[in-house]
């Protein structure tokens, strides 16, 4: 049986981008765009990312290294503010095990002539699942994959 | 368009073991009865699928809307339960609105353990408030307030 356990955390990250707030937005909202930088490791072996961008819709993408425990994303939509906020709700497995829930919003504001993005990750780790910070630095490395596709 | 995140934890200990609080959660109709019925509100729908993945939604008018907001008011709440183990844990997400403008998300987990002959319950919940910085204090003010009526439940139906 599992000893059940949680963990609580919340971290915020922000970013300036020399990018307008539209064009953040459609990064997000369009599929195919956001298929482009909502990616892990260039290394991994991926699913194809779906992304029905509406309130409500479901958002999933799956990889992982070679080799090595697969990472499932299940996410649904909860709010969308055209070009200023989206909230996001979703799980993480690990292969079979569900290792965290989190409630993830993206604030996007005009910043001079770009954009400042504020993202707040709220969220449960489960049964002992040590994430020490590992879910920090992959969303920077994905809000670093959005700056790159932003400016090509 | 401001939004503010917050978090809180209430922790109660109810002289009922853990599969008597988790079926208090599970059962659409005493789920009713502690969660959604109140005085001062007047239920327009309520409906449970207790699943993973499955859904709650409820809409209640506020009886006092009027006097508090200047108009008819009407609450509606929706949740999806991300994960369910039977008698230890709920984690759930849900938004809130008023009128049909949504001011609130919310991550919640209920964690249910042994206490004696009793369980203790840790309510842990992180939220996105649209609607200024005092919608966390109203909000863990509303749920303390649940969790009496479920203590109050639970000894009605010892």
């Amino acid at each position: 049986m599992t000893k059940r356990s949680t963990t609580h955390a919340t971290f915020v990250i922000e970013r300036e981008y020399a990018h307008p707030p539209a064009k953040v937005f459609a990064a997000y909202a369009d599929p195919k765009k956001k298929a482009k930088w909502f990616v892990g490791p260039e290394d991994w072996e991926k699913s194809n990312h779906k992304l029905d961008f509406r309130v409500g819709g479901k958002e999933s993408v799956s990889g992982g290294p070679p080799g090595g425990p697969v990472h499932y994303y299940n996410g649904e939509i909860w709010d969308i503010v055209e070009n200023e906020r989206i909230v996001i709700g979703y799980d993480m497995h690990l292969d079979q095990t569900r290792i965290s829930v989190s409630l993830g919003t993206t604030e996007i504001r005009p910043n001079g002539a770009g954009a400042r993005l504020i993202y707040t990750e709220q969220g449960v780790y489960l049964d002992g699942y040590d994430d020490a910070g590992s879910r920090e630095r992959g969303t920077r490395e994905l809000l670093d994959q959005l700056e790159t596709f932003l400016n090509t | 368009m401001t939004t503010t995140h917050a978090s809180f934890v209430i922790e109660r200990t109810y002289p009922t073991a853990p599969p008597r609080v988790f079926a208090a959660w599970a059962d659409p109709e005493a789920k009713r009865a502690w969660f959604v019925e109140g005085e001062g509100w007047e239920i327009q729908s309520y409906e449970l699928d207790f699943r993973e993945g499955g859904t709650e939604r409820s809409q209640f008018r506020f009886l006092k809307g009027e006097e508090t907001f200047g108009e008819k008011t009407v609450f509606g709440n929706e949740t999806v339960f991300n994960e369910i183990v039977d008698n230890e844990r709920i984690i759930f997400t849900y938004s809130m609105d008023r009128n049909g403008v949504r001011f609130s998300i919310s991550l919640a987990s209920v964690e249910l353990k042994p206490a004696g002959g009793g369980t203790r319950l840790i309510f842990t919940e992180h939220g996105a408030f649209f609607d200024g910085a005092d919608g966390v204090k109203m909000r863990e003010a509303g749920w303390r307030e649940l969790l009496d009526k479920l203590d109050a439940h639970l000894a009605a139906n010892a």
